[in-house]
């Protein structure tokens, strides 16, 4: 196997990549942010950090069929309009209401900046952005990340693919560049930066598929699994603060395939329905807003029709037309090619029978809930020199492609104006060799070892927070004690990554990312504990306070301390910028 | 088992370590077998972006649904041109259906 | 950096003799395309574009009207170059016009079919408008050069190839790998038509050589390694030591009487040769360890066998009276930079003992033809000799080929040997006599001497006799009678194979070559051609051919070379460009290119060197990402070309045919259908490629994805391409695509391939009827809206 000949430290060669601007994850912010800083000023290093491969890396990989926010300003919506929609979509919040509304300013032009790039646009008969629904837009978006990638590139950006970020490189309490794993080489990369910014996606697989363990397909989520949180891990081990893990992010997916739904709901109208043939939010809950209820709503309400005996549970499609079904089905193209295969391997002709729904995996992603680092206006976290964007960014919810992507931009301007004036430290030798050792222990451990192999790790974690932590077999419901004991457990893996062996590179790269998960669960279990309420069902049930706390009206916050590893939580206050009623936008 | 390898087609892109499949897939699951063919060294821990299935010159890749959650043998098989796309559905019935949109640049 | 311009195009319809309009409804067309997007002005010229038309148009560009042209009409190769050239003039870039010929796409004046036809001259015009908005301005590429030439192999061929390029006021390396120059002529006895000694043309050459200063002799040397390419070629060479200094050495001998040396004489027999110039040559007392050079004197200086030489043994270099002999001289490594090579590597005797049944090298007096050349005289007691023809040549056990000159070596060989000895009797055994043009008077001499038999059939059995000589057994063809015939000496006309200096070559500058192992060419266009840009191959290394030929191939490659001989050497800018953020280092444009003009830049990415590349745009064409694009035929201009045929123009049941034409056969047949009036049908659109190896599989998905019901691509004959495989690469990819097809569950047939060559014409055109009628019975393409 590819092992690189490793067998001793020794083998492992080092590659140190001086560069004034590192970018961890070649996706969407990060390929934005790469643009941005390269446009702003060519003359800077501009480096990204790639895990895969940046053409088709990350959620984006197979394309998307829309951009969920834009902002048609000929409708009169405005900035403002965006943040009391995303706010009530939280339920009234709380989130980040100055990051949103500087999200929301720069948002169109990051759109627009995509169709000059070559994305098609599909426009209506005026010439606008062809709406579905309020602010979904659609796109022919099956080659969305190679344009992106494409243009990070032409702007100069050094692109270093399959390398997996693994700490931060520290100077103190700043951050000045970061590690990674040549996950084709072998080597330990050592990027040194002036500035660094986190655009590594959100995190998945840290609770089990409710499609994992029957089939083949153990990557059977709706999210890229290929994001594993490496990106919260790594500021979480540096002692970045984090905020809103808790504000999982679990939506109502297709049954057997977690096919995207809003697809069908939203850019087509198909209603939810329950097995009676009920309209379940028009009708069952419309005393919460019906179709327009919030996102977790949206997926509680049909959990709970099957917890109350009402199952299954459908979209019904059944009312489209066949030339609406072919269109239907040419979005999904663009986004998930193989529901429409799933679709096609089980004979549905969707205009005939409806498409069963059921809720998927919880993940934790910046650019849909608030979770994540916690950063200020120019999205810098907590430790100095570190940026997040996107997905890794937090507070400011329902960010998708355009938001992550504008993020990205603003995240670069941060770090342009930071890391001007700043220089860098000489190599820190002893911090590269331990790191060396942390990262490719398990690769010296060797094949033969008897001990753990990632894989089973990552199933022991993901079916343990699954039950404990409101996974989906739980329909997302938890107290205090499973959490409690959930957490016991995480520390126990924790301390048995020393038996995590890997027999080639890319069981290496498997082992550090259940590494990952393990850090992103263990923060996650504290914040989950700390929200004593229950804030947004099916996102965040807690059976032991089933109501909402008003005590709570605010930020659950964590630091793990780097030296101790013990993990802080504390609260941060919300503060309104845009008027008006919370729960209404 | 997601994706599944022609090995009569695939000619390994008669690279020296990797081939398309290998240096496109976001997970990192593609690997040149000793026999010079493109091998999926994880099939499970596919996602199904069909990254690999789009590049590959030979049309030697195929992406299979499980059978536990899909019947045997339907099929979606993208032809990529310059600037759009063809999809061919082939449902298990055998009825074909036929997609083909623009991908890049102004859709006039 | 080049600075985008928007488009403004003016589009000018040629109207010559009303021409135009009676096929199509200008009046319909002008003002549909004056609107066109990117179009400044669209009008009719009457009298096609002559006299005030001219100074009308040029001064419209002056004033700024238009900074780009689409003609619309017909026109001459002649007419294109005239307004290329004036427009040049007057400041409009040569790659900034486009021409969109009508009749080449079947509109004819068929005033019934007036109104479908001005439908597709509609589609046709927006197809060339697609590719005039993506046209760039080009300038002509300049790389650095040099103005010095290597040439591998100092034989006859390499000889005169020196002489013509040092005449051309050339630096010249000539590279030899025995220690003198000469080659296989240097071993000939004599020559044909004047049956005289050949070493007097090759001093003759040699003089001439010497009489300029700017050649460079390197013998005992080879070719090792070669980087960069043309204008800059690298060529590292390996000299082995002479052991003699060149110019101190005046071969006076001294040494060969001190050399305690003696090599035995050949065991092979009186009439043997030892080809073994390293070890031994003929000397007129003895053989030894140090003796001249070999074929010939020159260089002059002696060279020392240092294997041969007892321990300690420094006798040589005491007795050199110019203190010339340097025992201890160490091999030396040369590096050259040239701007092009020349490689003359010549053949070698096919080896006559795999011809077992005539028993060379088992009986002493059976010998190759090239021994006969040596010798001088017979022995008085030769009274019969036999020649036998095609010793391995033409046969299936041997070579396939015929050798070419055997058959006039061997005439002249019985000439000579009846000029001295009219006494013996001459059998030649033959298939066929092969002595095309003038040798003919050749053959009809020896046919008339006295005592010459010559005998259609080669001998069965060839044994030795009791008393020595050779008992032959043949069946004459024409009596069909068996012959019992002896003979005092028996000659094999042994065949021509690649010398094993070509084969070495081949493998250091990675030149193809055929299955016979010659150098493979394009005989009708560019026969020097050794599909490595800037190297030329001349000579015998190319395959069987007389002195006369080889040394007029070597001094044609020494022409074709003079162009990278050059300070700068200037290239055509449509050359391919990558774009290294689509590129993931595949290498398919490396391995596919048939230049192998594809290099790794220092990370890993493919880069071309342009002096190599031929331009062929088979790196577009192999593409998987869409990565590279050859200028002037730019994928995005190929693309927005596919895209703009619009099937629908036909009612459903008519089929719709795209066809990409290669520009240097296909097209001119299809130029020529038209000129010839055949009837190339509404339902066919041309898309001219520079070589079919540049249509990349995505365009073919584009014109069926599009609703095109057939893509015909039509390149070369087999073994005509300019470009050597561009037919045999798209015939490849061709084949995946129809796999794909298949898989796809659409007719294969769909995408058909064909080879055509200028002159099928009417083939072409009777290929369009039956294919279209085929595609018909098919149905329409499933993706056709």
């Amino acid at each position: 196997m590819e092992n690189k000949g490793i067998t001793t430290l020794n083998d492992i060669k080092t590659e140190i990549i001086e560069t004034d601007l590192l970018i961890i994850g070649g996706g969407n912010a990060g390929c934005f942010a790469a643009y941005e800083a390269k446009t702003q000023n060519p003359a800077l290093k501009v480096t990204i950090m790639e895990k895969a491969q940046i053409s088709r890396s990350g959620a984006t990989a197979a394309g998307m069929d829309a951009i969920n926010t834009y902002i048609r300003e000929d409708r009169g919506e405005t900035p403002e309009s965006l943040v009391r929609w995303g706010r009530a979509q939280l339920g009234g919040g709380p989130i980040r209401e100055d990051l949103v509304l500087s999200n929301a300013e720069l948002l169109n032009e990051s759109v627009e900046m995509l169709e000059e790039w070559g994305l098609p646009i599909v426009r209506d008969d005026e010439g606008y952005y062809k709406l579905r629904g309020r602010w979904d837009i659609s796109i022919q978006g099956e080659q969305l990340k190679p344009i992106m990638a494409e243009k990070a590139m032409e702007a100069g950006a050094q692109v270093y693919n399959r390398v997996a970020a693994t700490n931060l490189l520290m100077a103190g309490d700043r951050c000045v560049g970061a590690f990674g794993l040549g996950v084709r080489d072998g080597k330990l990369y050592v990027f040194q930066a002036k500035a660094t910014i986190v655009a590594t996606g959100g995190a998945c697989g840290i609770y089990r598929s409710p499609v994992t363990d029957y089939t083949g397909s153990h990557h059977q989520t709706w999210m890229c699994p290929f994001n594993v949180g490496s990106g919260y891990a790594i500021g979480i081990r540096a002692g970045a603060e984090m905020t809103s893990l808790e504000q999982r992010w679990v939506a109502i997916r297709t049954k057997d395939f977690c096919g995207p739904v809003d697809t069908l709901a939203v850019g087509y109208g198909c209603l939810m329905i329950n097995g009676r043939g009920e309209k379940i939010m028009a009708d069952r809950y419309a005393h919460l807003g019906g179709e327009k209820a919030p996102r977790f709503l949206r997926l509680n309400a049909p959990m709970t029709e099957w917890l109350e005996g009402r199952a299954p549970t459908y979209v019904d499609t059944t009312r489209l037309s066949s030339e609406e079904s072919k269109e239907l089905r040419e979005d999904l193209l663009n986004e998930r090619p193989s529901f429409v295969l799933f679709l096609a391997s089980n004979g549905i002709d969707i205009t005939k029978e409806p498409v069963e729904i059921f809720g998927s995996d919880p993940y934790i992603v910046g650019g849909h809930t608030g979770s994540g680092y916690w950063v200020d206006i120019k999205r810098m976290s907590t430790i100095p020199g570190l940026f997040a964007a996107g997905e890794a960014a937090g507070g400011s919810p329902n960010k998708f492609v355009g938001g992550c992507a504008t993020e990205g931009r603003i995240a670069a301007r941060g770090a342009l104006e930071y890391l001007m004036g700043v220089s860098l430290p000489a190599p820190p030798a002893d911090q590269i060799d331990r790191e060396k050792e942390r990262v490719f222990a398990p690769l010296l451990r060797g094949g033969a070892f008897d001990g753990v192999t990632a894989v089973e790790m990552e199933e022991r974690l993901q079916r343990l927070m699954d039950e404990y932590a409101g996974g989906v077999s739980q329909f997302y419901r938890m107290n205090e004690e499973r959490l409690e004991h959930a957490l016991k457990q995480v520390k126990v893996l924790q301390d048995q990554t020393r038996y995590l062996f890997a027999s080639d590179l890319h069981d290496l790269l498997n082992v550090h990312e259940v590494i990952d998960r393990l850090s992103v669960a263990e923060v996650l279990l504290h914040h989950l504990i700390y929200r004593k309420e229950t804030r947004w069902e099916g996102w965040q049930t807690r059976m032991d306070y089933p109501e909402v706390n008003p005590d709570l009206d605010c930020f659950i916050e964590s630091r793990r301390d780097p030296l101790s590893g013990e993990v802080k939580v504390f609260t941060r206050s919300y503060e309104q910028l845009v008027a008006g009623d919370r729960t209404k936008g | 088992m997601p994706p599944k390898v022609d090995r009569e087609k695939c000619d390994g892109c008669k690279a020296e370590n990797e081939p398309l499949c290998e240096q496109i897939c976001p997970g990192d699951l593609f690997t040149l077998g000793e026999d010079k063919k493109a091998r999926c060294r994880m099939p499970r821990d596919c996602w199904d972006c069909m990254s690999c299935v789009k590049i590959c010159p030979k049309g030697a890749l195929e992406t299979r649904v499980p059978y536990q959650i899909g019947y045997h043998q339907a099929k979606l098989i993208p032809l990529m041109g310059t600037n759009s796309i063809t999809w061919t559905l082939i449902d298990l019935n055998g009825k074909v259906e036929r997609f083909h949109y623009i991908n890049r640049g102004s859709l006039d | 950096m080049s600075l985008k311009v928007t488009p403004k195009i003016a589009i000018f319809f040629a109207n010559e003799g009303d021409e135009l309009s009676q096929s199509v409804d200008l009046a319909a067309l002008v003002p549909r395309f004056s609107r066109a997007k990117n179009v400044s002005c669209c009008e009719v010229l009457p009298g096609g574009g002559a006299g005030k038309n001219r100074e009308d148009i040029i001064a419209k560009y002056q004033q700024g009207m238009f900074n780009r042209i689409l003609w619309v009409g017909r026109f001459s190769p002649e007419q294109r170059r005239n307004w290329e050239s004036d427009l040049a003039a007057a400041g409009l870039n040569p790659y900034l016009q486009e021409w969109c010929d009508l009749r080449e796409q079947g509109i004819y004046h068929e005033k019934d079919l007036r109104e479908l036809q001005t439908q597709k001259a509609m589609i046709l015009i927006q197809m060339s408008l697609a590719r005039t908005r993506l046209l760039e301005p080009l300038e002509p590429l300049c790389l650095p050069g040099t103005d010095a030439v290597l040439v591998v192999g100092g034989g006859t061929a390499g000889l005169h190839a020196v002489a013509a390029l040092a005449q051309a006021k050339k630096k010249v390396y000539l590279i030899e790998q025995q220690s003198a120059v000469g080659g296989k002529v240097a071993e000939l006895g004599r020559l044909y038509p004047r049956i005289c000694d050949p070493h007097c043309g090759l001093d003759f050459i040699i003089q001439k050589i010497r009489k300029t200063k700017s050649v460079e002799i390197h013998t005992l040397s080879r070719v090792v390694a070669v980087e960069g390419g043309p204008g800059n070629f690298f060529v590292r060479v390996l000299k082995a030591p002479r052991y003699v200094d060149e110019e101190r050495c005046n071969a006076c001998g001294e040494c060969r009487k001190v050399c305690p040396v003696v090599l035995p004489e050949e065991t092979s027999g009186p009439y043997g040769c030892q080809h073994a110039p390293e070890t031994v040559c003929e000397s007129t007392f003895r053989k030894c360890a140090i003796s001249p050079p070999w074929p010939l004197n020159f260089p002059t200086a002696y060279v020392i066998a240092r294997p041969l030489c007892p321990p300690h043994c420094r006798k040589c270099e005491k007795a050199c009276p110019s203190a010339a002999v340097l025992l201890d001289q160490p091999p030396t490594e040369l590096t050259f930079r040239v701007g092009a090579m020349l490689v003359t590597t010549g053949w070698d005797p096919y080896a006559l003992a795999k011809v077992e049944e005539y028993g060379y090298g088992r009986y002493p007096n059976v010998i190759s033809n090239l021994e006969m050349e040596q010798q001088d005289a017979l022995p008085g007691e030769i009274r019969e000799v036999g020649f036998i023809q095609c010793a391995g040549s033409r046969d299936e056990r041997h070579l396939d080929y015929c050798s070419a000159v055997c058959c006039s070596v061997t005439l002249k060989q019985v000439l000579a040997l009846k000029e001295k000895n009219p006494a013996v009797r001459c059998y030649i055994f033959y298939q066929d006599i092969r002595t095309p043009g003038l040798g003919e008077e050749l053959y009809q001499r020896v046919k008339a001497l006295e005592g010459v038999l010559f005998i259609r059939a080669n001998p069965a059995v060839v044994r030795p006799r009791q008393d020595g000589r050779l008992a032959l057994r043949v069946e004459d063809t024409f009596s069909g009678k068996e012959l019992d015939l002896s003979v005092d000496l028996l000659v094999l006309a042994g065949g021509l194979i690649p010398s094993e200096g070509t084969s070495e070559i081949a493998d250091v500058l990675k030149l193809p070559r055929n299955a016979e192992g010659f150098f493979e060419s394009h005989l009708p266009c560019h026969s020097e051609e050794s599909q490595r840009t800037g190297i030329r191959v001349g000579g015998t290394s190319r395959g069987p051919m007389g002195i006369d030929r080889a040394i007029e191939t070597a001094q044609q490659a020494a022409l074709d070379v003079l162009p990278f001989l050059q300070e700068t050497i200037e290239v055509t800018p449509t050359v391919p460009v990558l774009n290294l953020s689509k590129c993931d280092k595949c290498k398919r444009c490396m391995e596919e290119c048939p230049f192998g003009s594809f290099l790794f830049d220092a990370e890993g990415f493919s880069q071309v060197d342009l002096g190599r590349c031929r331009q062929c745009g088979g790196c577009m064409g192999t593409c998987p990402l869409l990565a590279v694009s050859r200028r002037h035929s730019t994928i995005e201009q190929l693309a927005a070309q596919v895209r703009a045929v619009k099937p629908s123009f036909l009612a459903r049941e008519e089929p719709v045919l795209l066809a990409f034409l290669c520009a240097n056969d296909a097209y001119p047949a299809v130029r020529r259908a038209a000129e010839l009036g055949l009837s190339i049908p509404l339902n066919v659109f041309h898309i001219t490629v520079p070589c079919i190896g540049a249509v990349n599989n995505a365009l073919i998905a584009d014109a069926l994805a599009f609703g095109s019901d057939g893509v015909l691509i039509a390149g070369c004959r087999d073994g005509q391409c300019h470009y050597i495989k561009g037919n045999q690469l798209i015939k490849t990819r061709g084949d995946d695509l129809k796999a794909k097809l298949q898989s796809m569950i659409m007719d294969p047939r769909r995408v058909r391939l064909t080879n055509l060559e200028i002159r099928d014409s009417r083939a072409y055109v009777e290929l369009i009827h039956s294919y279209l009628k085929e595609l018909k019975e098919m149905g329409p393409n499933p993706f056709r809206a």
